[in-house]
């Protein structure tokens, strides 16, 4: 719940606010008005297995290993930015913001479930 | 460090060939019904070290996840990975076609080979590389 409300909330700040001058100088390559059910689609599906893979990947918790896992999920996703960039006719400035914006995005996400998630029964730490 | 690289290189080569089959051969009568989304193919061959990058910088990530977080397990801890992140991606491509306008069949399209894609490459990564431990003992 917690990172589906950032990753939604982050999403309209950075990329709908911040951003929305930078997604004007192409206007063809978006939609007039966002479909909102698809949107929150999405951002649910997107938080569900992040923070499934958070608990995989750190099954501890943890803020600073979950927040580490971000920034390479955010690396993962930047990746098809820098394709689209080169298959769509996207300016710099859009690029750039979308590389920064899944970065920061998920890394906060990160430590976010890092900072929450609890493991139900805890290991045991051996003396 | 060597096995790292092995997997890296393995899984690129592989999701490079998959890109060109699906993107540039198997899904190019889909792409040509949105011409107005896409650059030109002259201006696409011009940006073409950006492919590269990005695919290396997929790949680069998914490898450093897979070695910190789920090295040992095999080509199946490796195939678990590339399904929640692709799962995950799913979501991202979903939040995408809310804001442009791609056919709906392209994301469909995506999706499906996305998720063998990842599978793929997470087969290849978990099977390629093995911690230093586990080569050890």
């Amino acid at each position: 719940m917690a990172a589906f409300i950032f990753l939604f909330v982050f999403g309209f700040l950075w990329y709908g606010t911040l951003m929305r001058g930078a997604h004007e100088e192409v206007q063809a390559l978006f939609r007039t008005k966002p479909d909102f059910p698809w949107l929150i689609l999405g951002h649910i599906v997107m938080a569900f297995f992040f923070t499934t893979l958070c608990v995989r990947f750190v099954p501890a918790g943890g803020l600073g290993a979950s927040a580490t896992l971000g920034i390479l999920v955010g690396l993962v996703y930047a990746g098809p930015h820098l394709i689209s960039f080169a298959v769509q006719p996207l300016t710099t400035k859009i690029l750039c913001g979308w590389i920064v914006g899944a970065v920061i995005q998920f890394a906060i996400a990160g430590a976010i479930v890092g900072a929450i998630y609890k493991p139900a029964h805890p290991r045991p730490v051996r003396s | 460090m060597k096995r790292f690289i092995i997997a890296f290189i393995a899984a690129y080569i592989f999701m490079f060939l998959w890109g060109w089959l699906l993107n540039g051969v198997l899904l190019k009568d889909v792409y040509a019904e949105t011409p107005n989304l896409w650059r030109s193919q002259s201006e696409m061959m011009r940006l073409f070290h950006w492919i590269i990058i990005g695919q290396a910088l997929v790949i680069f990530a998914f490898v450093m996840i897979y070695a910190c977080g789920f090295a040992g397990g095999g080509a199946a801890a490796g195939i678990r990975l590339g399904i929640l992140l692709e799962i995950a991606a799913i979501g991202m491509r979903l939040a995408i076609y809310a804001v442009q306008p791609f056919p709906g069949k392209l994301i469909v399209y995506g999706s499906v080979s996305g998720l063998i894609e990842m599978v793929i490459v997470g087969a290849i990564v978990g099977a390629i590389y093995k911690p230093a431990s586990a080569r050890t003992s």
